[in-house]
């Protein structure tokens, strides 16, 4: 019976505790976008498309990963490893160190492609066709470009929220989706293209798989300078974000809610 | 030509995010440097030191007041002033610990915006310099403490700042490095660069500051060439000696020409005002079977603890 009265306590507990934070429940949110991603694979399973897919998929969920992480560490870091003063003190802005940290390790992350092109081929001997080389690697080095500037953007964006990992998670399953990283954004109910137009995943993701497939339309040179431009507007924000960041720094002695 | 550094009734008030109540760390501090000199900036923990190395490095700003570095505002021309000024904060952060000293130098000189041959001349000239040559392409994490400390002097003076702001530089070097780091002090000031040192060591303030300041809660207390620091005392003739004999001890503070007795490095210090009364205590204490008496002067650390007194332990 005490055992009874325990386990009814603590529902109560998890109860209130989940009423006050949402983020528990984050997998309400997360399963109907698996579902559209099941689904959507479901669809379009027997187009030839999907080989491609399988080797772009990875790398492009890779390199967006890695780019969360960097953007949710990478001023955190600088900050505890009492760094942040000192560039502060110095010539540069900040945001110039934070946009060429996140440069790096984005262009080495760029690697996760060859390795699920090597799984492709080594592990299941497909035959992954890349008809556009020339194009693919244009495609790869707008993606990174990109990558770069969302995440320079994103790092002040998340040293600003009290809810970093909320907003971290947020930025996962649906963006994958939204980007046309999974399933092209072709597939996608129609509604939801004009969303997934402004992020620049969508413009690349079809660039990539176009390349591969030699399924490019004549425009291919239009899609390239949206990737670009998407990462560049990205970065422009993220400077003068990380600029007044560090203006009110100097103001109020801490960085972001810190 | 423009002060050094010129601070008119500098304020900076810290709010905590939970309280509502604010943290006064400097009150109004006036000063000006005109000198290329070493000026030693003392005061207990909270004082406020920080805080003004902070601001005049353009770290933080002032909540009001104004402080000029070579006759730059701080605030509004805070780009001229880091040209100018070479910050470094005691301790072993604030360098990358995974990648050599050089690669570190090499980082900040890009920041100060050294052109690539000037950088890789300054920064072997530097490592030289610190005596970090043959460790120079090591990871900074496998160096010991006072190599950091060097290492770091070395990135405050990338960009040949006139004037350079030490935090508490030595805490925690040996007595050999702590010597070495102080010969290095006085080279910069050589040089003609004025250096502000914030340090909690009375004889190394003593031994290296042209000029010492004493801050107290966010106020000035002192400001004082160091050679003329004995004149915060009345009694300015000081006797040690180490007395066995609690009988003689005792009437030591009963004789009437001695001022005060304080308890002193395991032994005793007599404070007289006249240079007349150090001879006849000596005398008095001699005839009574002391012999280790001797005459002293009195110390930085005298006047720091006569002005700052016990107040230090309740911040
Ligand atoms: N970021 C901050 N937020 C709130 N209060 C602060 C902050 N930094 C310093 N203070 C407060 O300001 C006062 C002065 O601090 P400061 O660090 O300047 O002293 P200090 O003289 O350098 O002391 P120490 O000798 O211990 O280094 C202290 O009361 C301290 O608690
Ligand atoms: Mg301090």
């Amino acid at each position: 019976m005490n055992a009874l009265r325990v386990i009814a306590a603590a529902f109560r507990l998890q109860l209130a505790i989940t009423r006050r934070s949402p983020g528990h429940l984050m997998i309400l949110l997360t399963s109907p976008l698996f579902s559209v991603i099941f689904l959507s694979l479901v669809v379009s399973g027997q187009r030839s498309g999907t080989l491609v897919n399988g080797v772009l998929a990875p790398g492009l969920i890779g390199l967006w990963l890695m780019s969360l992480d960097l953007a949710a560490s990478i001023i955190e870091e600088e900050r505890w490893a009492g760094r942040m003063e000192l560039l502060v003190a110095s010539l540069t802005p900040v945001s110039l160190v934070v946009f060429g940290r996140i440069g790096v390790v984005i262009l080495a992350g760029a690697l996760t492609f060859f390795e699920s092109w090597l799984v492709a081929v080594v592990g299941f001997g497909a035959d992954v066709p890349l008809e556009r080389p020339g194009v693919f690697v244009v495609a790869i080095l707008a993606t990174c470009f990109a990558m770069a500037g969302t995440a320079t953007l994103l790092a002040a964006v998340f040293i600003k929220s009290r809810a970093l990992h909320v907003f971290q998670n947020a930025l996962t399953y649906p963006f994958y989706i939204l980007g046309g990283v999974l399933v092209p954004v072709a597939l996608l109910p129609g509604w939801l293209e004009p969303l997934s137009r402004v992020i620049f995943l969508s413009w690349s993701a079809d660039l990539l798989r176009g390349s591969m497939s030699g399924n490019l339309p004549d425009a291919w040179p239009a899609w390239i300078a949206m990737t670009i431009g998407l990462g560049a507007a990205a970065l422009v924000a993220g400077f003068l974000l990380i600029n007044r960041i560090i203006d009110q720094s100097r103001e109020t002695a801490h960085v972001g809610h810190s | 030509m423009p002060a050094v550094v010129e601070i008119r009734e500098l304020v900076r008030t810290y709010r905590t995010r939970r309280k509502a109540e604010e943290t006064v760390a400097l009150g109004g501090v006036t000063l000006t440097v005109d000198d290329s000199e070493v000026l030693g900036l003392l005061g207990p923990n909270g004082a406020g030191k920080t805080t003004l190395v902070k601001i005049l490095s353009t770290v933080l700003l002032p909540t009001s007041g104004t402080a000029r570095v070579l006759g730059k505002d701080l605030v509004s021309a805070p780009q001229t002033v880091r040209e100018n000024v070479g910050v470094v904060f005691g301790g072993e952060r604030g360098l990358y610990p995974r990648i050599s000293a050089r690669q570190n130098l090499a980082f900040w000189a890009a920041l100060y915006r050294l052109d690539r041959r000037t950088a890789q001349n300054r920064c072997s000239e530097l490592l030289e310099r610190m005596g970090l040559a043959d460790r120079a392409d090591e990871p900074v994490e496998t160096f010991s403490r006072g190599m950091k400390q060097r290492l770091h002097l070395a990135r405050g003076l990338i960009h040949g700042p006139r004037i350079l702001f030490l935090d508490e530089p030595t805490t925690g070097m040996d007595p050999v490095a702590a010597r070495d780091f102080r010969a290095l002090v006085r080279e910069l000031r050589q040089e003609g660069r004025t250096v502000f040192l914030t340090t909690h060591d009375m004889a190394e303030a003593e031994a290296l500051c042209d000029r010492v300041t004493l801050i107290d809660h966010g106020r000035l207390v002192l400001d004082e060439p160091t050679r003329h620091i004995g004149r915060y005392l009345d009694a300015r003739e000081c006797v040690d000696f180490t007395c066995d004999d609690p009988a003689v001890l005792a009437q030591v503070p009963e004789l009437a020409f001695v001022e005060s007795v304080e308890p002193r490095d395991g032994g005793h210090r007599a404070l007289l005002r006249e240079p007349a009364d150090v001879a006849r205590l000596l005398v008095w204490l001699i005839e009574r079977g002391v012999l280790s008496a001797r005459r002293s002067e009195p110390t930085l650390e005298d006047v720091y603890l006569r002005l700052i007194g016990t107040r230090a332990m309740s911040v």
